[in-house]
C-alpha cells in the first residue's frame, strides 16, 4: 500500500512537471528556429534535428527602421508601471488594511466589513465593465496613452489584492502586539511602523508577489488606454503577430516576458523558506 | 511608582444601546504603592477590563482613574508609564531580546548607557543573560514570557506592572520560581504589582491583597486569610478554597445556633436580628474534623469515599441529603462506616441571602 501511494505520488509528480516544463522547454528550442525549421517538419533538438540561429532574438531589439520590433522600451515601461503601481498599492493598501483590522468605522449601515467588500468588488467586476469609465477619466484628466495614465488605472486594480491581503494578515497579528507596543510607549504610529510592519513582512511580500504578477500580465487596460506614446510589453508581444507567424521571436519575446515573474518566485520562495517570517507570537 | 485610585469606575461595552450591558458594575479601589495586589475570579467576570482601564487601552464608561491623585482618565497608554504583560507571549520577533527588552526604554529617549545597564540587570533577574543576542522568535514560548514580562520590569518609574494571567503558558516548576522573583522585585524595587488570574493558589501565595470579582462586580478584597476564613459571599466560599467550603440550608434555631436537619450547630455569629429565611451554615473542609471528645456541634455521617491526595485525605460523608467534605490527616485510620464530625463553632459561618452575617 505504502508502495503504491509512493509509486502513484511521484508518477503524479513527474507528469505534472513534464505539463508545467515542457512549454517552457518547447519555447526555448523554438526560439533558435528559423522559418524552414518550424513550417517544413517538427524538430525538437537544437544541432541534430535543426541549425539553431539567434535570428527570432535579434528582431526583439533591433529597431522597427531595421526591421525588427523593439520590445527593450516595451519592457522598462513594463517595469516602471508594474513596479509603481504595486508600490503605490502596497503602501495605500496596508494602511487601509490596518485601519480596517484595527479600529472600528460605522457611516450609516457602512461597517468595516463592507469597506472591505467595497475594495474586493473592483476585482469582481469583469474588466470590459471598468474600460469605458477608465477611458472617459483618462480622456478628461488627459492621461490618454502616458505611463502615469497606466499607473494610476493598475493602483485601482491592484490595491484591492493588497488591501485584501493585508487585512486578512493584520486580522492575524494579535491586537495585544500592539497594545504591547502602546504600553511600551510608543504612538500608535509609531507601534504600526515599528512594531506590526516589521511583523507583517510575509504578508507585504506575498500582497506584493500578487500586484507584481497582475500587473505584470494586464494586457487588457494596457492595449485600451494605450495607442502610440507608450505601449507596455504584453500589447507589443501581441503586436509581433503578423500574415506569417513568427514563432521564433514570439517564443522568445513570451520567454523574457515570463522570466521576471520566474526570478520573482525563485526569490520569494527562498525568502519564505528561510522560517525566519513564521512563528511571531506564541 | 504611583498609588493608584479607581474612582466610581463602570464600564460597558455598549454604552450606546437601550440596555447597556456592564462589564464592570461601578466600585471604587485604591491600590497602594508598592504593594501586590491579585484580581481573582472565574473567565469574563471583568478582571481583563479592570487591567485595560488602568493601562488605558479601554477607556471607562464612568468614573476616574488617578495616579498619585492626578487624573488620568483622558491620557492615552503611552502618557501612562504603565507596564503591562498578557496571557500569551507578545514579542517583537523581528528584534533580539536585548533589543526587545530595550524598546521601552527607547521609545522614551533613555540613553545607551542607562539602556545598557537596566537591560543587564533585568535580565540577570530573569535569567535571559545568555540569549540576549539571540533573535526573540527563536526562544520556548516561557522564555519569551520571561521577555515580556522583562519589558515590563525594565522601567523603573513604572507606575504599576500589571499581568494579564502572565504564567498561563509557564512550567509548574518555572511558576514557582518566577511568582518568587516578582516577589523579590517587588520588595526590592517597590513597584506596584497587579496580578490577575483565576488560579487561586497563586493568587494566594503571590499576594498581599486579593480581589475577587465575578459578573462585574467586586466581591470582597481582603488578606488571603480573611478570604479563607471569612468568606463574605458563598461565592466567594465556594471560589476560594479547594474543595469548596461546605455550605447547608440550615434554619434558625436560637441567637446563634442554627439546625442542620435536626443537629444543632452552634456559632460565634449573633443571629438575634435574622428573619428565618434563606440561611446557609459554611464551613471550610480544613476546619471539619473527625470528633473526638467535644460535646457539641457534632454531626454523624456515612462515609461515602476517601480520598488520599499524599498530604492529606478527603473525606467525603453524606447525611441524608447533604454532604460534607473534610480534609484529614493522612495517619487518621478510619474502619467505621459511621462517624462523627464536629464543627468549631468559631470557624463557622452563616449566610444569609448568600451574604455573610
Amino acid at each position: 500500500m505504502e508502495k503504491l501511494y509512493k509509486f502513484l505520488k511521484y508518477t503524479f509528480i513527474i507528469l505534472w512537471t513534464v505539463f508545467i516544463v515542457a512549454p517552457f522547454l518547447w519555447a526555448v528550442s523554438t526560439s533558435f528556429k528559423d522559418f524552414q525549421s518550424v513550417n517544413s517538419k517538427v524538430t525538437y533538438i537544437p544541432w541534430l534535428d535543426f541549425e539553431p540561429t539567434l535570428e527570432g532574438w535579434r528582431v526583439l531589439v533591433k529597431s522597427p527602421a531595421r526591421g525588427g520590433v523593439d520590445i527593450v522600451e516595451p519592457y522598462f515601461n513594463s517595469i516602471f508601471v508594474t513596479c509603481t503601481a504595486s508600490l503605490i498599492s502596497i503602501i495605500l493598501g496596508t494602511l487601509a488594511a490596518y485601519a480596517l483590522s484595527r479600529f472600528t468605522f460605522k457611516a450609516g449601515f457602512v461597517r468595516n466589513n463592507d469597506i472591505t467588500f467595497f475594495f474586493i468588488s473592483q476585482r469582481i467586476m469583469p474588466p470590459i465593465v471598468l474600460s469605458i469609465p477608465f477611458f472617459i477619466f483618462l480622456s478628461t484628466i488627459g492621461l490618454l496613452d502616458s505611463l502615469l495614465g497606466l499607473v494610476v488605472v493598475y493602483i485601482v486594480l491592484l490595491m484591492p489584492i493588497a488591501v485584501w491581503i493585508m487585512v486578512d494578515f493584520f486580522n492575524r497579528v494579535p491586537k495585544e502586539l500592539d497594545e504591547t507596543a502602546l504600553i511600551d510607549g510608543c504612538n500608535p504610529y509609531q507601534a504600526f511602523y515599528k512594531v506590526v510592519l516589521p511583523n507583517s513582512i510575509p504578508g507585504l511580500i506575498v500582497a506584493g508577489m500578487f500586484c507584481i504578477i497582475f500587473g505584470w500580465i494586464d494586457f487588457f487596460f494596457a492595449f485600451i488606454l494605450t495607442f502610440t506614446e507608450v505601449q507596455l510589453l504584453p500589447v507589443k508581444v501581441v503586436a509581433l503577430n503578423s500574415s506569417i507567424t513568427p514563432w521564433w521571436s514570439l517564443s522568445a519575446s513570451a520567454l523574457i516576458s515570463v522570466a521576471p515573474l520566474i526570478i520573482v518566485a525563485f526569490v520569494v520562495e527562498r525568502y519564505l523558506s528561510k522560517g525566519n517570517l513564521s512563528g511571531a507570537l506564541k | 511608582m504611583a498609588k493608584i485610585e479607581l474612582s466610581n469606575i463602570s464600564h460597558s461595552y455598549n454604552p450606546n444601546d437601550l440596555n447597556p450591558t456592564y462589564a464592570l458594575n461601578p466600585f471604587s479601589m485604591i491600590w497602594e504603592n508598592g504593594k501586590r495586589y491579585a484580581i481573582l475570579g472565574p473567565s469574563g467576570c471583568g478582571k481583563t477590563t479592570m487591567l485595560n482601564i488602568v493601562s488605558g487601552l479601554v477607556k471607562p464608561s464612568k468614573g476616574n482613574v488617578l495616579f498619585d491623585d492626578n487624573d488620568v482618565t483622558n491620557l492615552i497608554t503611552e502618557e501612562r508609564n504603565i507596564a503591562q504583560v498578557f496571557q500569551f507571549p507578545v514579542i517583537y520577533s523581528t528584534m533580539t531580546v536585548f533589543d526587545n527588552l530595550a524598546f521601552p526604554l527607547r521609545c522614551r529617549n533613555f540613553s545607551e548607557e542607562k539602556i545598557e545597564e537596566r537591560v543587564k540587570s533585568v535580565s540577570d533577574t530573569l535569567r535571559l543573560s545568555t540569549f540576549l543576542n539571540m533573535p526573540a522568535r527563536k526562544l520556548t514560548a516561557d522564555q519569551k514570557q520571561l521577555i515580556s514580562l522583562g519589558r515590563g520590569l525594565v522601567r523603573e518609574d513604572v507606575a504599576a506592572v500589571l499581568m494579564d494571567e502572565p504564567l498561563t503558558v509557564i512550567d509548574p516548576d518555572l511558576k514557582f520560581r518566577l511568582r518568587r522573583n516578582l516577589k523579590e522585585i517587588n520588595e526590592e524595587y517597590k513597584t506596584t504589582l497587579v496580578y490577575v488570574t483565576h488560579d487561586q493558589n497563586e493568587a494566594m501565595t503571590f499576594a498581599d491583597n486579593i480581589i475577587v470579582m465575578d459578573q462585574g462586580e467586586i466581591v470582597q478584597v481582603g488578606l488571603p486569610k480573611d478570604l479563607f476564613e471569612r468568606p463574605k459571599t458563598t461565592f466567594v466560599g465556594y471560589f476560594i478554597g479547594s474543595p469548596a467550603m461546605n455550605l447547608f440550608e440550615t434554619q434558625l434555631h436560637s441567637d446563634n445556633s442554627v439546625k442542620i436537619n435536626d443537629t444543632t450547630i452552634k456559632t460565634n455569629t449573633n443571629l438575634s436580628k435574622l428573619k428565618n429565611n434563606n440561611i446557609k451554615l459554611g464551613i471550610r473542609s480544613e476546619f471539619v474534623k473527625v470528633a473526638k471528645d467535644e460535646s457539641e456541634n457534632l454531626l454523624e455521617v456515612n462515609i461515602q469515599k476517601i480520598e488520599d491526595f499524599g498530604n492529606f485525605k478527603l473525606l467525603t460523608a453524606k447525611m441524608g441529603q447533604l454532604t460534607i467534605k473534610s480534609k484529614i490527616n493522612r495517619e487518621i485510620e478510619i474502619s467505621n462506616n459511621t462517624i462523627k464530625l464536629h464543627f468549631p463553632a468559631e470557624k463557622c459561618c452563616v449566610y444569609q441571602n448568600n451574604k455573610l452575617i
